[in-house]
């Protein structure tokens, strides 16, 4: 096990390194620059910024200079919020991101697996169609709809949450709804489906056969195999929600750092994209690593060497 | 067959049960300290003795930087004009008047001299700091040269070139240590005494003091910027010598504003400002009807709706921008190049049933292209590219003779916009007059819009939609940088020698009534050639609560309405 992290870190670097020569290049391939505005700069303030920051120099320089820089820590600094870092700007909105994905992915768990498991125990009753429903109107809904929605009922009429904002538990609740309830549905179905499959499998039979309870057959047999297609969905599932949804974060005016890359994307802050897409890049391999580890300790059939 | 769902069924309904009834218990948890600590709920309240001064607004959006001289965005203003005072400033009217300065350096008061070129402002002696130290010409003389060095690379530097030496010294970015430091004390900007402070200009430059009204050249503190770098625009770090202080930033959230305790003017009656960061629309007008935000704008295409709510439209506050919206052509590509069809599509353009349609009733028709609230404005300037659809076919008969066409199916016009929903419209629109109106077959195409700025930028469009904001309130900001030969922001690449020749002397001309009559002359030179299709001038469409009094909206507001005035407003619960 140890040799196969070592290996998947190994493979890590290259990957980031191949993303971030990717991601330098597309950027400078785009049409348009962080200087390009309606008001047209005159060319010295033009010079003068570009040489500022370094964008007078060739591709590669440039390129070699990012590099260096980066794995001493230093992202650089962001060309549209000139006074901060990007590694201060990144770790002011990735707390704020995670957060609100990690209290949306609990409520999705907490919500989705147990009502798929419900519904797959009593096939065909009441909670099963129920489950099904919740899914699909779930699943199909735009989290935007959701969120306005939320605003509309929970804010403006029943004035239980304030509209927007961040740092108290309360601005928490209707994004991390809008933003749970896709993977709430699809975990909802998944739960289900695999407890189906599960129930339906030979070594289940011989379980019951054996004498052993409903309780223990459940629990120690059905749940612990029907749980592996949910652990593998949920890692991803995890990584999505906690790298920032741009839509939730920008309705709810969530100060975080989804909201914060889409901004950057379509200003061609040069910094602030590096340092966000190699932050996104570490933190999803990170998570997916853990994710096949944990699978590994899940399901004895996988062995890693 | 055996029953093994027995004992499932209980353990699974006991499982639900407990988990429904913590569900139940967790929403009522939740609830319960809502609605005590929601004031925005509309229960009665006892009246309290006095009502908090509190103002609670909507900045749209994080500000990029809040240092005066390398500010240039409507969100760093807003900040900016609350923390800082300049040598002086506009008051509503759009008048240029003194603040840091005694009073408006003139010819009669030896504050400027009979050529032109060098002014002495002198500034009161009683303006502090928020720190208690006085104001004195040295940090405005600090802040002004700063503006200009080459290595900060602030962007309104270019609007100062009039100083002398200004352009020398923020061009030199190539050059030696050295060099920079001999054409930085080159500059004619000079602190002649601790309250006294010379500029020299390398020519006369009539609006000189508009300029000296602007943020860039606001005071800065060299002793803080030297100590704190770039944490200096931190609340906590952020000296100013204005009404308010910054007391709290938190990043892509919030900023909030206290009285300045060490301000030397009339203190004003707000005790405390809340800049909040919504850039949803709809979200920010949830937030004002859930009383979470004072004042707040409506999502576009909702103004028509609001104005008729009952609710709603008494809470409506209007006020026109100083900002021009037009069409502009690119008159060196066929077959914009000729006149006749220029003027044939500017008559074919149904403009108030743009503003109509289009922006929901807000905003003015606009004929030429300097706005109504500014020097320079003409009612009757345009009038005969109103429309007109007889006139404009018959000009477009014309324009096709000249240009050797069989009809108006042989011209191949396109139209480029930048891919957002409003420009579509506007896009769908134009495409839409000159079916109806001219049945031309008008192309529109869309692009990213960092790639739509840049194909304007060098000139590389056809026809393509364009605004302008003033600057400051004069015709000296929107002419020579606009339809100059080579200017700047020329994109229509309009280049006419008389017109090039009215600037260069109305640029110099010291007689205020004898310049401004040469920029109507230039204006309307620019008008009957054509180059743009002005339709609107626009208007700030906002929701105001009926205890916000003393909203002083301007015309050189920054993102919010009312921004260079908070000093009038009270709350009156």
């Amino acid at each position: 096990m140890g040799k196969y992290i070592i290996r998947r870190l190994l493979w890590m670097i290259l990957v980031l390194f191949v993303v971030a020569f990717v991601t330098f290049c597309l950027m400078h391939l785009v049409p348009g620059g962080p200087w390009d505005r309606d008001k047209q700069l005159p060319q010295t303030v033009i010079d003068n910024l570009n040489r500022k920051y370094g964008l007078n120099q060739p591709f590669f320089v440039q390129f070699k200079n990012y590099i260096f820089n980066a794995v001493r820590g230093d992202l650089g600094v962001s060309y549209i919020y000139q006074d901060r870092s990007v590694t201060s700007i990144i770790m002011g909105g990735f707390p704020v991101s995670a957060t609100l994905g990690l209290v949306a992915f609990l409520i999705a768990i907490l919500v989705g697996v147990p009502l798929g498991i419900a519904a797959a125990i009593k096939q065909n009753s009441f909670i099963d169609y129920f489950a099904v429903i919740f899914a699909t109107i779930f699943a199909s809904m735009p989290n935007f709809v959701l969120g306005i929605l939320l605003m509309i009922i929970f804010s403006v009429t029943l004035h239980w949450f304030p509209t927007s904002g961040w740092g108290s538990i309360r601005q928490i609740i209707m994004p991390a709804f809008a933003l749970a309830a896709l993977p709430a549905a699809y975990m909802a179905r998944i739960s289900r489906a695999s407890m189906l499959d599960v129930t339906r499998q030979d070594y289940i039979r011989t379980a019951r056969a054996k004498g052993l309870t409903e309780r223990v057959v459940l629990i120690r047999h059905i749940l612990r195999n029907a749980m592996i297609p949910v652990v593998t969905i949920a890692g991803p599932e995890l990584a999505g929600l906690v790298t920032g949804s741009f839509i939730v974060e920008s309705l709810f005016s969530v100060p975080g750092i989804g909201r914060l890359f889409v901004q950057a994307v379509s200003q061609r802050d040069y910094g602030l994209i590096m340092g966000t897409v190699l932050f996104y890049a570490f933190a999803i391999a990170i998570i997916n690593l853990v994710v096949d580890i944990l699978y590994g300790m899940i399901d004895p059939r996988i062995r890693y060497d | 067959m055996v029953k093994h769902n027995d004992g499932l069924k209980v353990s699974r309904r006991d499982f639900l049960k407990t988990a429904g009834a913590l569900g139940l218990l967790a929403a009522a948890g939740s609830s319960i300290p809502l609605s005590i600590f929601s004031t925005s709920c509309t229960s009665t309240k006892s009246s309290t003795p006095t009502t908090a001064q509190e103002l609670n607004l909507n900045l749209a959006g994080e500000p990029a930087q809040i240092d005066p001289n390398r500010a240039s965005w409507a969100a760093e203003r807003s900040v900016i004009s609350q923390v800082f005072e300049g040598l002086l400033g506009f008051d509503k009217t759009l008048t240029v008047i003194p603040v840091v300065a005694k009073e408006l350096p003139t010819v009669a008061n030896k504050g400027i001299s009979s050529d032109g070129k060098t002014y002495t402002f002198n500034l009161k002696n009683n303006v502090t700091w928020s720190d208690g130290t006085k104001v004195m010409a040295k940090d405005f003389a600090y802040s002004i040269v700063r503006m200009l060095d080459p290595d900060l690379a602030t962007e309104y530097a270019s609007f100062y070139y009039p100083i002398a030496g200004a352009e020398d010294y923020n061009s030199a970015g190539t050059k030696t240590a050295t060099e920079k430091a001999a054409l930085k004390a080159a500059v004619g900007v000079k602190a002649t005494g601790d309250y006294t402070l010379q500029v020299t200009l390398g020519d006369a430059y009539p609006v000189f003091l508009q300029l000296m009204a602007l943020w860039p050249v606001y005071p800065v503190r060299e002793d803080v910027i030297t100590a704190k770098g770039d944490t200096w625009t931190e609340a906590g770090n952020y000296i100013g010598n204005g009404p308010f202080i910054l007391t709290e930033w938190v990043h892509q959230d919030h900023m909030t504003f206290a009285q300045n305790p060490k301000y030397w003017g009339t203190k004003p009656k707000l005790t405390k400002i809340t800049y909040k960061m919504i850039t949803d629309a709809n979200a920010a007008l949830a937030a004002y009807k859930n009383g979470e935000l004072d004042m707040s704008g409506v999502p576009v295409g909702t103004e028509k709706a609001t104005m008729g709510d009952a609710t709603l439209s008494p809470e409506i506050v209007r006020n026109a921008d100083l900002t021009t919206f037009a069409f502009q052509f690119n008159v060196h590509v066929a077959p914009y190049d000729n006149l006749t069809l220029r003027k044939a599509l500017s008559t074919a353009v149904d403009r108030a049933s743009f503003v109509d349609k289009v922006r929901g009733g807000v905003g003015k028709v606009a004929l030429s292209w300097i706005p109504p609230g500014m020097p320079g404005y003409d009612a009757t300037l345009g009038t005969e590219y109103s429309f007109d659809a007889t006139k404009a076919k018959a000009l477009l008969a014309t324009a096709l003779t000249e240009l050797k066409l069989a009809d108006a199916s042989k011209l191949d016009l396109r139209f480029q916009y930048s891919d957002t929903a409003s420009n579509k419209t506007i896009a769908q629109f134009l495409q839409g007059q000159m079916k109806d109106n001219l049945n031309i077959d008008l192309t529109i195409e869309p692009m990213e819009s960092k790639a739509f700025t840049q194909t304007v930028n060098s000139a590389k469009y056809t026809w393509a939609w364009y605004g302008w904001g003033a600057d400051y309130p004069d015709p000296d900001d929107w002419l020579p940088q606009l339809f100059g030969t080579g200017a700047g922001n020329n994109h229509t690449t309009y280049s006419n020698p008389a017109f090039d020749a009215i600037c260069k002397t109305a640029g110099k001309e010291l007689d205020n009534a004898k310049r401004l009559q040469e920029w109507a002359d230039a204006q309307k030179m620019v008008m009957a050639d054509a180059p743009i299709v002005t339709m609107f001038y626009r208007e700030r469409f906002n929701l105001v609560k009926p205890y916000f009094k003393g909203l002083t909206p301007t015309g050189m507001d920054g993102q919010i309405m009312g921004d260079q005035f908070w000093t009038n407003v009270t709350i009156e619960k």
